[in-house]
């Protein structure tokens, strides 16, 4: 739930309640002020026909005129008798109408015979008054909520207009990209607080990553002269005498070994060189042409492990660098050579919209959200679990989308362009 | 031929200048910036092979240098730096070649070789190895007046073989020159036995002595007997 929202709910309901419980009082209130004052009125009417009485000896006439009804009868003086206010509905002659009324009846003695007494008001005009006051009432609340509502909502937004801005920007950020975090300032405190935080975190963050980038990269450049000096030694040393074939094999496997490492080391600055965007030109690559040159490169090697290639390819154009797309396809498919068994089958189709390299391999499925991880393989690969990283890293590059599915027993890696 | 090594890895250039200094080859040194540009101006030289991380400056600079003062020697850059822009900035300035560390000494001759054939001889393309005659300009292989049928693969190797003759060249150096180091072969050599095992019988019955030799665990030799 976003904060206006909330916040928009907690007044509306809280107005609401405060506003239904005031009127309740104010209604209540105005309400009994007016039967108060009719009751008074009544009061005043009893006592001119009890003074009216003590003057003539006799009742006043009985009748209905202006909003008012008296009327008598006798009653047994056994009788235990109440005087009591009360609301009662009565016919109005003059409007010709029942009407809604406010009530005094009592007794009074006239020459020794009691009568009862009832006066009768109207209550039409109270009833209105406080119909009215209620009308206006309502009405101001909801014109208040309303106007409560509306300046939550743009003032509000307006107030919240930094916030989203910088968490629009935070979103954004990349370690990788040179643009720094920039906002503009505001003249709220806290937001002016929250952007020098967030832009003093993000420098640091960016700095602590360059410090950690660049040591990765001098590291692996410093490591690949020795490497160069230990192969450059053994090349040499092999020219010296004849080796013992234990000897041989010996120097065989430390050159496996070098080889390995500066593979590996070459991989992890090649991620760092995509991670941090320093890849140089674009060109048009016919992708169905780089896959059929490929699979020339690899001929021997699919010959040697008796694997039948099967291709599939549409014309397709792709707009990247050259060494990164043969990159790519040489990741994938010599994957895909890897990981097969002798007299095992690849696919590869091609068109349009997606690569797909699929392959006879294991029986066992690899875990799909580990598989694009650095240094992720399983047991029996020899490889060194960069292939794919970069791979992803290239497709990431060009906002391709790389993925991984295991079906029919057989390892399938798509590219969506 | 006559090669400048400019490198401030005292191991390294002194393996370079081993490998090379045979053969009437003649291979002088630069350990820095400014001893390489003293050099330069003064001599001529086949091929220059250039270090682009020089105490003293940057080889990029020494490159800049060969080609305002118009000199004709090639130059084959080698550098621990495998950045793609290095790549391009070095050829488009008029580097023949680029290498990247580690190398191996095979690689590095085959390349020095074949720039120094493109550069001298004035369009003469034909390597001659006794009774071996490539034409490189055609990629035929002639011995003696046989033609010789080779495959793109089997051509190269036998290029590669003549351009490092009489050292054992490994089967790493000859996976990745033939396959490119972007593939870890490291685990299919066999198929190279396979290719090495027919060019030979392809020399030898079109009447080609046996040049080559297996050393066991090693690598290859082609060695004149």
């Amino acid at each position: 739930m976003k904060l206006a929202t909330k916040y928009n709910r907690v007044t509306l309901i809280a107005s609401i309640i405060v506003f239904i419980f005031t009127g309740v009082i104010y209604y209540s209130v105005i309400h009994y002020i007016l039967t108060n004052k009719l009751d008074r009125d009544l009061a005043i009417e009893e006592d001119e026909i009890a003074a009216y009485v003590k003057t003539n000896g006799k009742l006043p006439q009985a009748g209905s005129f202006k909003e008012q009804k008296v009327s008598y009868y006798l009653i047994d003086p056994a009788h235990d008798f109440e005087r009591k206010y009360f609301n009662n509905d009565y016919f109005n002659e003059s409007e010709q109408k029942i009407e809604p009324g406010r009530s005094l009846i009592s007794t009074i003695d006239v020459n020794g015979e009691l009568y009862s007494v009832t006066v009768t008001k109207s209550r039409v005009e109270s009833e209105d008054l406080v119909r009215i006051i209620l009308l206006i009432t309502l009405s101001i609340t909801i014109v208040l909520l309303i106007t409560l509502l509306l300046i939550n909502r743009f003032v509000l937004n307006n107030i919240w207009k930094p916030f989203y801005e910088i968490l629009s920007q935070m979103k954004a950020f990349n370690l990788a990209d040179k643009n720094d975090i920039y906002i503009e300032p505001t003249k709220i405190d806290e937001f002016t607080e929250l952007n020098a935080a967030v832009a003093a975190m993000s420098l640091r963050v960016k700095q602590d990553y360059r410090e950690l980038k660049s040591f990765t990269d001098n590291a692996s450049h410093e490591m690949m002269t020795p490497l160069a000096v230990i192969n450059s030694k053994l090349d040499t040393l092999i020219q010296t005498e004849t080796f013992s074939d234990s000897q041989g094999e010996l120097i065989e496997d430390i050159y496996v070994a070098v080889g390995k490492l500066s593979r590996l080391n070459q991989s992890l600055l090649m991620l760092a060189k995509i991670e941090n965007n320093l890849i140089g030109d674009q060109e048009t690559i016919d992708l169905d042409e780089l896959i059929r040159q490929k699979t020339r490169q690899f001929q021997e090697l699919l010959q040697s492990q008796e694997i039948n290639l099967k291709t599939d390819l549409a014309n397709k154009q792709l707009n990247m660098n050259k060494h990164l797309a043969d990159m790519l396809i040489n990741n994938l498919l010599s994957n895909a050579i890897r990981h097969n068994y002798k007299g095992g089958e690849i696919y590869i189709h091609l068109n349009e919209k997606e690569l797909r390299i699929s392959n006879t391999g294991s029986d066992d499925e690899l875990i799909a959200s580990k598989v694009f991880e650095r240094f992720y393989k399983n047991a029996a690969s020899e490889g060194m679990g960069l292939g794919l990283a970069i791979s992803n890293q290239i497709c990431n590059l060009y906002h391709f989308k790389l993925n991984y599915t295991y079906q029919d027993t057989r390892h399938t890696f798509k590219v969506s362009f | 031929m006559k090669i400048l090594l400019i490198e401030d890895e005292s191991s390294l250039r002194e393996s370079i200048i081993t490998y090379f200094t045979d053969e009437g080859n003649i291979c002088e040194t630069a350990v820095d910036y400014k001893s390489a540009i003293e050099k330069i101006n003064i001599y001529n030289y086949d091929c220059i092979l250039l270090d682009l991380t020089l105490p003293g400056g940057d080889g990029m600079e020494i490159l800049r240098t060969i080609k305002k003062i118009n000199k004709k020697d090639g130059v084959l850059i080698i550098s621990a730096r495998h950045s793609l822009d290095d790549k391009l900035d070095g050829l488009n300035l008029g580097a023949d070649d680029y290498l990247v560390k580690p190398f191996h000494l095979s690689e590095l001759k085959a390349r020095v070789t074949a720039i120094v054939r493109r550069k001298s001889y004035d369009g003469s393309n034909v390597i001659t190895f006794n009774e071996i005659q490539i034409d490189t300009q055609a990629m035929s292989v002639k011995i003696g007046d046989n033609v010789l049928t080779l495959t793109r693969k089997e051509y190269d190797l036998l290029v590669y073989f003549i351009a490092n003759q009489s050292k054992v060249i490994t089967k790493s150096a000859i996976a990745e020159h033939l396959w490119g180091d972007e593939i870890d072969l490291s685990d299919h050599f066999d198929f190279i036995y396979t290719h090495i095992k027919n060019l030979r019988k392809k020399l030898i019955e079109a009447g080609c002595k046996d040049y080559i030799k297996s050393m066991y665990g090693v690598g290859y030799k082609f060695e004149n007997i």
